[in-house]
């Protein structure tokens, strides 16, 4: 099976939103977002996937970040439109602007870290509760590379993963391991065929749904 | 006054040595990179600038280097002890240097600090015999040794217990001071023959011997001299030079010893007479500043000297390494051993840029309107980048500057003033405090900043990721500053909360301040409420709310065009700008580029860092009209190069323009009550949210009509019969009409010459109804500076005195 990312960045663009049947290959994009604990992780794991590079000082997140990256599977072009969210508590009420219509969902925990790996539960059980009901989510045990300095156990979060119906990898933004994997089990796992989720609005729209819209939709012509 | 023409001596020395590298590829137990050693020393190394003391020499700058370099720059002048005592010196004049280094001694215990490099070398004496240790900070900034591969301290002058490794105390400088004085006194040079490992194994056979002093002696053939110093003095040295360190006495002790305190008179220090050069009146870091301004280079000097060698890195490439990170290759060249040579740095250049400048320049008289202060002139014009790199101006502005602070604060305005100018880097932290109304009065040490609290885990995480390019921020001492002002933050704020981003917004404060912690809390204190007022509440969703959609609004008043675009597409502010506002855009600039923001910020009020935004949003008004949803929201993801001088610039030019009251929002600090003709508290989020257009009050209405009826448009939207009756001069009467608004063109709305009428004003919409619609089609065909009358027409009936014409 070919398998390759393209560079996202803002590259690929606009050509891909509308696939207006133009192109041979199926066109799929999904809205992602990331969610976790902060400092767990979660840019560097964004950072990695879309650019393929690892800064040890990374900035925090401060409200969210927005990125694209595009991978290619067997016919079918994946566009992910990814929220890389903010990980301390307080910012835990604009979540639910970001998951709200989301596709698909990576939890990541520290895997030298407790207590996030409790939070990631939560934020598993919340987004079973709240988001779109066939939302794919992953577990991501990140930093992997510190394993011999682990405190949550392969297994167990493996089997946490199962018993709720997650993917599940151990990661690391640092060494790269599993990071692209992780993002192609997810495309793999997402309905394809349906028209759903290639009818070209842009990912932004379905943010539409907060109460600040203070307008009714001027589609651009 | 007149300067004489003679030349000056330098006052100014490096030297250099390199910090221990840490091996291949190790990491912390983190996983990431450990921080260079020579980062940990730069950071320790600040505290020594603030010593400032007669007997001290003053310290200046450290700098990195390539390969771990360090460079120290530091006063030195005169002659060193080494060279001064190949010749005999008197007794008086011994006990004189003994008292000095004494009262040196003294004055770094009060710091916490240990020499452990004492050595005649490194004790300096001026023309009048006073003393100046010089490089005693080594050991303080390479954490006892810790960072560098060398061992510090001259094994001639070191104690027996140092051998055995004890550290840190004080007591063992005593000894050295009890060695270097011994010398001075027998009139020879220790063992002056003896190799190193010989030296340490004698002054370890001294731990048999009651009496070192008399032993030493002795063994030099100096007996007799030994017997002719004051019996006093002598056993003063013989205390100093007990093996035991508990028997030596204290620099408090020596310090009030009857041999130095009957003639006190003779051994203090003497104030040397004034400097000619007025240059040298100046105090040294200004001196060291401006001489980096006059082209010094600090590496350079050292290059001249050979103290800095470049070697063709071919020669350093490994020959082997070893999938473990291990390296075997070439040794280090001798290029990277500890060269402790020291390199003055000439001044003749500063000297000759400077010496024509009027006495005046250097002392400037503020408050005498016969002696203008005001040297620059004509300068402001030039860009700010060549202004702060001129040397000859920024001396104006660091002599004015550091003349005005010391009147803070009676001289607030003065200060304000000339700030509005430019604010010369040299003491951007002190001046922005000053802008703040920072009044330091010790409460900070007061603040508990230790005890453990649940935002500790998120501070922490949060250090190692806040401006870690910078040296000092990344560095040890910067983590733990940075992580004290914090916890201070919170404690002193049981109302708020820490939340992601204060980190950044308190980093700018640490960078200027970095010795000084206090003021850097101080200023964020005052920070805070000014320009942040309630954000940092655990709930602040109603207040980042109103803020945002003020932006949103104030966007609209001043790039219509682009307003209308970024609603199309829903590219709302809370999707980018959480950011830029809660951190005061800290979170997003690079430091120098937030110092260049903050200079003006920090003049203006709480509506400032709105059109800050506006202007982010102006430099990219083509990429973004011209972009989608995701384009639009990736840009901001990476904000892409801004030029800071424009975004300034236009910032201010549109807060100068925008009335008062169109900016306001409900939450902020607020010195005088709001009246029913400001915007009153029914102007709810809901009503924000709704309107396109900000509101304007009458009251600014009113002061517009008086005072700049030129740069307002009154358009009254009320039928032609109620116009008649009654309405605002100038105002134009274009009576509602719901079916005009169909297509965003103006020439629907049938007045003639419409659009020139609005170009470049204020334009006020006022009715009892419809003004809202009206003023979005306004936004929507790309007039600028849109809002509506608060409280509609009827409120112009009950302003007195009457603006009203009626017919
Ligand atoms: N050793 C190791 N460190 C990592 C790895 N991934 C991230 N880090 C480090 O962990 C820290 C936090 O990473 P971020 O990507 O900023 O974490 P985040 O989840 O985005 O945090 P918030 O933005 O605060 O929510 C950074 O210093 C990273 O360098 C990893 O796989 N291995
Ligand atoms: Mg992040």
């Amino acid at each position: 099976m070919a398998t390759t990312a393209r560079s996202g960045g803002n590259a690929s663009g606009s050509s891909a939103q509308r696939p207006n049947g133009t192109q041979q290959n199926k066109n799929c994009q999904f809205k992602l977002v990331l969610l976790g604990e902060s400092a767990v992780g979660k840019s560097s794991l964004v950072l990695r996937f879309v650019k393929g590079q690892f800064h040890e000082y990374q900035e925090s997140t401060i409200g969210a970040a927005f990125l694209t990256q595009t991978l290619c599977i067997e016919d079918t072009v994946v566009k992910f439109e990814i929220w890389d969210t903010a990980g301390q508590e307080r910012y835990h009420s604009l979540a639910p602007m970001y998951y709200r219509g989301a596709q698909a969902a990576i939890v990541v925990y520290d895997i030298q870290n407790q207590d996030s790996f409790q939070r990631a539960k939560t934020w598993v059980k919340e987004l079973h509760k709240q988001a779109s009901p066939n939302i794919v989510i992953a577990l991501a045990g990140n930093k992997a590379d510190l394993s011999n300095i682990r405190v949550v156990e392969y297994e167990e979060a493996k089997q946490y993963a199962e018993e709720n119906g997650l993917l599940f990898m151990e990661t690391s933004a640092k060494t790269g391991m599993n990071v692209n994997d992780i993002f192609l089990a997810i495309a793999k796992k997402l309905p394809k065929n349906d028209g759903a989720n290639n009818q070209g609005a842009p990912a932004g729209r379905r943010l539409n749904d907060n109460e600040n819209n203070r307008q009714t939709n001027n589609c651009c012509k | 006054m007149h300067q004489s023409k003679s030349k000056p001596e330098s006052r100014l020395a490096a030297i250099t040595f390199f910090a221990k590298t840490h091996p291949g590829d190790v990491c912390g137990s983190n996983g990431l990179p450990l921080t260079p050693n020579s980062i940990a020393i730069l950071g320790r190394a600040q505290k020594l600038k603030e010593l400032k003391h007669p007997h001290l020499c003053q310290y200046l700058d450290f700098v990195r280097g390539k390969h771990e370099r360090t460079i120290v720059v530091s006063e030195y002048f005169g002659t060193t002890l080494q060279d001064k005592s190949r010749s005999v010196l008197i007794e008086p004049l011994v006990v004189r240097i003994f008292y000095q280094i004494v009262c040196a001694l003294k004055a770094l215990t009060e710091h916490n600090l240990v020499v452990h490099n004492l050595e005649p070398k490194h004790v300096l004496l001026d023309d009048c015999d006073n003393v100046k240790l010089f490089n005693y900070g080594l050991y303080h900034m390479t954490r006892c040794g810790d960072y560098v591969p060398f061992p510090i301290g001259n094994v001639r002058y070191m104690s027996p217990e140092r051998f055995l490794g004890s550290k840190n105390n004080i007591k063992s400088d005593i000894w050295s001071l009890g060695m270097i004085v011994a010398e001075l006194l027998l009139q020879t040079k220790f063992w002056p023959n003896l190799k190193i490992s010989n030296i340490a194994r004698k002054i370890l056979s001294f731990c048999q011997t009651n009496n070192v002093f008399e032993r030493i002696a002795r063994e030099h053939n100096c007996l007799e001299r030994y017997e002719q110093i004051n019996g006093e003095l002598r056993i003063l040295i013989e205390n100093c030079l007990s093996v035991t360190p508990a028997k030596r006495p204290l620099p408090t002790d020596l310090f009030t010893h009857e041999v130095f305190s009957k003639d006190i008179e003779a051994y203090a220090y003497t104030e040397p007479p004034k400097p000619t050069i007025l240059l040298y009146r100046c105090p040294l870091e200004q001196i060291y500043y401006w001489w980096q301004l006059a082209g010094g280079d600090v590496q350079g000097e050292l290059k001249k000297e050979g103290l800095i060698r470049s070697e063709a890195p071919i020669l350093a490439i490994p020959q082997l390494v070893c999938l473990n990170g291990k390296i075997v290759g070439p040794k280090r060249s001798q290029s990277y051993l500890m060269d402790d040579r020291v390199v003055p740095l000439k001044l003749n250049n500063l000297y000759e840029k400077l010496c024509n400048q009027p006495a005046m320049a250097y002392f400037p008289l503020i408050h005498s309107p016969k002696f203008p202060h005001n040297f620059g002139a004509g300068m402001e014009q030039l860009p700010l980048v060549i202004r702060e790199r001129d040397i000859e101006y920024q001396f104006y502005r660091v002599r004015l500057f550091s003349r005005l602070l010391k009147g803070y604060p009676y001289t607030s305005e003065m200060i304000r003033k000339e700030a509005a100018k430019d604010i010369p880097p040299y003491l951007r932290g002190p001046i922005w405090s000053c802008l703040l109304d920072v009044i330091p009065i010790g409460s900070y040490g007061k603040i508990d900043k230790f005890t453990p609290t649940s935002t500790d885990r998120q501070i922490e995480v949060d250090i190692p990721r806040c401006h870690q390019y910078d040296e000092l921020l990344s560095s040890p001492e910067g983590h733990c500053k940075l992580k004290r002002l914090l916890k201070a933050w919170v404690t002193a704020h049981p109302q708020y909360v820490y939340w992601q981003g204060l980190d950044s917004l308190t980093a700018p404060f640490l960078y200027l301040n970095f010795n000084n912690e206090e003021l850097a809390f101080l200023s964020l204190y005052k920070f805070i409420p000014k320009y942040l007022q309630w954000f940092f509440l655990k709930d602040n969703s109603a207040i980042i709310k109103e803020y945002l959609s003020k932006f949103s609004q104030l966007t609209a008043f001043h790039e219509p065009l682009l307003a209308k675009h970024l609603a199309s597409i829903n590219f709302i502010p809370e999707l980018f700008a959480i950011p830029w506002f809660l951190t005061m855009f800290s979170h997003v600039f690079p430091l120098h580029k937030i110092m260049h923001l903050w200079d003006k910020l920090m003049l203006g009020d709480s509506s400032y860092p709105l059109y800050i935004g506006i202007a982010i949003l102006k430099q990219l008004k083509n990429t973004l009209l011209a972009s989608g949803f995701n384009e639009c929201i990736l840009l901001f993801s990476d904000l892409p190069d801004i030029v800071m001088e424009s975004c300034v610039f236009e910032s201010q030019k549109m807060y100068e323009c925008t009335p008062k009251s169109v900016s306001h929002r409900f939450h902020v600090l607020r010195e005088t009550p709001l009246t029913e003709f400001d915007l009153t508290p029914d102007v709810t989020l809901s009503h924000l949210q709704a309107e396109m257009c900000p509101r304007i009050s009458a009251n600014d209405f009113t002061s517009l009509l008086h005072y700049a009826p030129t740069d307002m448009c009154a358009l009254d939207l009320r039928s032609a019969v109620e116009f008649s009756h009654v309405r605002v001069p100038h105002s134009i009467n274009v009576p509602f009409v719901a079916a005009q608004l169909a297509e965003p063109r103006l020439d629907a709305l049938g007045v003639s010459q419409l659009v020139e009428m609005l170009q470049g004003r204020i334009v006020i919409c006022m009715s009892n109804k419809h003004e809202h619609e009206f003023s979005k089609f306004l936004v929507e065909c790309g007039v600028q500076r849109v809002c509506v009358l608060h409280k509609g027409f009827n409120i112009l009936h009950t302003i007195e005195p009457n603006i009203l014409i009626s017919n």
